[in-house]
């Protein structure tokens, strides 16, 4: 793989990655720019608006069909957040020309196609088109409302707002209901006008031969556009509460949800990252082994180092009547971790671990998309192998002085129904 | 050993099938520019498969539904630690599956495929059953079957499914329910091992950074023969009328959902390869936001951008149908049923059709881009008794009329269901 990255404008990062073996290509433009629950949702609409029309393609229909003639080209977007930041995406792939039946050249009609969607949008009288407009709203309201389907992560969102509450971080990073119900084409429009001005703009571009033409495409079409980039900080810790805040709910579920919260003063990321992994992210974590395994107490118990916002957390889906043997089970072996209850096979297993995920790093366009991405924020750009010789400095000392830094901030709940009535 | 080398035609991807003096069929992808490794080993034993018999026996046996869940959770441990403490000296990522009507364990690495793959072949034929451990894993099993009621994507599946099967265990949870789990013990699942674990019902599928050479060496030397005891599985007579034609159940959700599926006939080998082909297509016509029907359904508000369609198939059982959020799916249902009538009517237009046809060629192209899925493919293709690339020439040999015949014969009023999870008043 050959790797670049050249600066096409004031803060916009054009990365090329060439790969032979892939028989697609794919390109990604990621936004990024401060979390705030004032522009989040307008920002996700403008982004979702761009991959359903365009001023060629005035409908999602006109545009939909484009795509399929393009042997299924793929074309969308995202929202999320990172640490303070709000990242939007904009992903589109396609299959390499040489698979083109009928002898199109798919990259080029998708290279129009993205310059079309991105640059000449459609909009009109500084406003974007109110049908396109309707669609997306509609289903950022419904995506808002559906977060309660998926109770694993609306349990998780909920202990985020509890734990970040007067952060950027309390928000989502697709936004709130009310901003999104209020939301105007006007305003998305001009969100949009803001996050071309001033946003972080980091571009990717993953194919198996060198092509200089979408670097080409971009340099031109960012040329006509005024750039007063700003600065994002994602990286803040979080403050610890003076007490522990427990927040729960009732719903009418078969099984409950706990969120432990913790927050750290520590900066030392590797340390804390080695430290998730040997507490609860894998089958043979202490959490998994102790809490499920050993006490049959759940189907799942894992941690998280959300080393950016200086949170972790810890979650399991549990009878109401276990929480509170779960919970003194998972405070108890962060203290094992504490004293120093770490084996050598537990380090060697997390390492082996991260070794084998680190290698395949490139095997697919978005882990290399996701690895630069990830580079970026971070502030540096290291190789996945000099990842790698980071954790393997990471001592036990640095392990258990990450455990000691952490502090239970607050508890999620949800709970049964029935089970609180009795 | 019989070994044969399969190719696309189209694309030129190939991969070896051997099939191992064991008795287990083996497929390899040599795909050396990638750095991972994917292998899954199989059986065709699924959360159907509850009444069999091998030729020898004389009556057939009936074991408690989830059974099939319950033996892989328990073949994760060997008599001396568990399975996931040897990958965690070589660093694998590994797992496992039990569907319908196949049970899998995998790994995923980019270092030690050859120590990996030993572990693999070793714990899958050393089964450890102890009262104990299988006491200890009822109440890891009950919450896994909990928090999946809890997920209404999986109650408005199963809810369709009970509303299109009189009898099929397809409409029975794959875990089971705590009652039914509640019957299995050590011999049951010894009993169930034995029988579904030989090498003849089974097929390895590895793809990635291998050596295919290597890859038959670890096989000789860790696959102890099994001999081919005639194994039959039986399913209950099935009706082709549904159970009913309307399922709603409320629940704590913060949008509606539904399905809606037509109970099709089922098929297998060649046949159902066609018949998934022209159900796909016939299914992705009927999504397409490019055509009329889902662009008013879209600007009306009735649906969003998660409405779907999809085939389901397997032994005795054949479904296709359309999910999504709305509040209003009986429009939903019945915008289907005047466009499927429409299109048989009217027929399909050539170009869309052939825009279908090319997306579809697509999404299997990216397929083969990709490690995970090339093992997945292989591995599912065995399991249909067709070759990986079958899908491919069957894709391009479909006609307009294949389809329009398809829904004409199998997409009818009187055999759909419609499945809705309501938000609680």
């Amino acid at each position: 793989m050959i790797y670049k990255r050249s600066e096409l404008g004031d803060s916009i990062g054009f990365n090329t990655m060439v790969d032979k073996k892939f028989k697609t290509c794919s390109l990604a433009i990621y936004f990024l720019t401060e979390l705030s629950d004032k522009t989040a949702a307008a920002n996700n609409l403008a982004a979702s608006i761009l991959t359903v029309s365009s001023s060629t393609y005035k409908t999602y229909a006109a545009l939909s069909e484009k795509l399929s003639e393009l042997y299924g080209a793929g074309l969308g977007s995202s929202a999320r957040k990172k640490g303070d930041a709000q990242i939007l995406g904009l992903r589109a792939s396609w299959l390499d020309n040489r698979y083109a039946i009928d002898g199109e050249d798919i990259g080029g009609e998708m290279r129009r196609l993205i310059r079309d969607c991105l640059f000449n949008p459609n909009a009109e009288n500084g406003a974007f088109d109110e049908k396109s407009f309707a669609m997306v709203k509609k289903d950022l309201i419904d995506r808002i409302d559906g977060e309660l389907n998926q109770k694993r992560s609306y349990a998780l969102e909920q202990a985020e707002k509890l734990a970040y509450r007067g952060e950027p971080a309390e928000c989502t990073g697709y936004g709130s209901r009310e901003a999104a119900l209020s939301a105007d084409p006007e305003e998305v429009y001009r969100a949009y006008r803001e996050l071309l001005k001033t946003a972080q703009i980091e571009i990717y571009y993953v194919s198996p031969e060198e092509d200089d033409s979408f670097a080409e495409m971009f340099r031109t079409s960012f040329s006509s556009i005024d750039r007063q980039p700003k600065t994002v900080s994602m990286r803040n810790h979080s403050p610890l509460k003076a007490e522990v805040e427990t927040l729960s709910e009732e719903f009418d579920v078969n099984q409950c949800k706990a969120v432990l919260a913790f927050k750290t003063d520590s900066d030392d990321r590797y340390a804390l990252k080695m430290l998730s992994i040997i507490y609860g992210e894998l089958p043979f974590s202490k959490l998994f082994l102790n809490v499920r395994e050993k006490m049959s107490l759940c189907y799942y118990c894992s941690s998280r180092s959300v080393s950016v916002k200086g949170s972790f957390f810890v979650d399991l889906g549990v009878e109401r009547s276990n929480i509170e043997k779960a919970k003194a089970e998972i405070m108890a072996q962060l203290e094992e971790i504490k004293k120093g209850n770490i084996t050598d096979d537990e380090i060697q297993g997390a390492l082996m671990a991260l070794d084998n995920a680190v290698l395949q790093v490139g095997d697919t366009p978005s882990s290399y998309i996701g690895w630069f991405l990830d580079c970026f924020c971070d502030g540096e750009t290291i190789t996945p192998e000099e990842h790698f010789r980071r954790f393997e400095e990471v001592t036990k000392e640095r392990m258990i002085e990450a455990a000691k830094s952490l502090e239970l901030d607050s508890i999620y709940l949800m709970l049964n129904k029935e089970v609180q009535a009795e | 050993m019989k070994k044969e080398i399969l190719t696309s035609a189209r694309t030129g991807d190939s991969c070896i099938h051997v099939k191992h003096s064991s008795g287990l069929d083996i497929y390899i992808s040599e795909m050396n520019d990638f750095s991972s490794i994917e292998a899954l080993i199989g059986t065709k034993y699924g959360s159907v498969n509850n009444i069999f018999r091998n030729a020898a026996d004389s009556d057939y046996t009936t074991v408690p539904e989830g059974i099939a869940h319950f033996l892989e959770h328990k073949l994760f441990e060997n008599e001396d630690c568990g399975v996931f403490e040897l990958y965690a000296r070589t660093g694998a990522s590994c797992n496992a599956f039990t569907s319908f009507d196949k049970t899998c364990y995998l790994f995923s690495c980019s270092k030690n495929y050859e120590e990996n793959l030993e572990i693999l072949l070793d714990f899958v034929q050393k089964p450890y059953f102890t009262k104990e451990n299988v006491d200890k894993e009822m109440g890891i099993i009950g919450q896994e079957i909990k928090m999946t009621n809890d997920n209404p994507e999986w109650r408005v599946f199963f809810n369709m499914l009970r509303g299109m099967y009189h009898n099929h265990p397809i409409k029975t949870d794959i875990a089971g329910t705590e009652e039914s789990i509640s019957h299995i013990d050590a011999d049951l699942l010894y009993k169930c091992y034995d029988t579904f674990y030989n090498l003849n019902n089974m097929v390895l599928s590895i793809a990635g950074n291998i050596s295919a050479d290597k890859v038959l060496e670890i096989c000789d030397r860790c696959l102890s023969p099994s001999e081919d005891k005639g194994l039959e599985t039986v399913f209950p007579d099935e009706p082709d009328e549904i159970v009913t034609s309307e399922i709603t159940e409320k629940q704590p959700v913060g949008a509606s959902i539904f399905q809606f599926g037509y109970k099709c006939t089922p098929s297998d080998g060649e046949q159902r390869l066609r018949d998934v082909a022209a159900a796909s297509t016939a299914a992705a016509l009927l999504t397409d936001p490019a055509l009329p029907m889902c662009e008013r359904l879209l600007k009306e508000e009735t649906i969003n951008s998660t409405f779907d369609g999809e085939v389901f198939y397997g032994s005795g059982y054949f479904t296709v149908y359309f999910s999504g959020e709305s509040d209003r799916p009986h429009e939903v249902r019945d915008a289907l049923f005047e466009e499927i009538d429409r299109l048989i009517n009217e027929g399909i237009r050539e170009k869309d059709f052939q825009r279908i046809k090319k997306t579809a060629y697509g999404m299997m192209i990216r397929g083969l881009n990709n490690v995970e899925a090339v093992a997945n493919l292989m591995l599912n293709a065995h399991m249909d008794s067709v070759g990986p690339y079958d899908t491919i020439e069957v894709l391009s040999d479909l006609t307009c009329d294949d389809v329009i015949d398809y829904m004409r014969r199998e997409l009818r009023p009187d055999r759909s269901v419609l499945s809705v999870i309501t938000k609680e008043a």
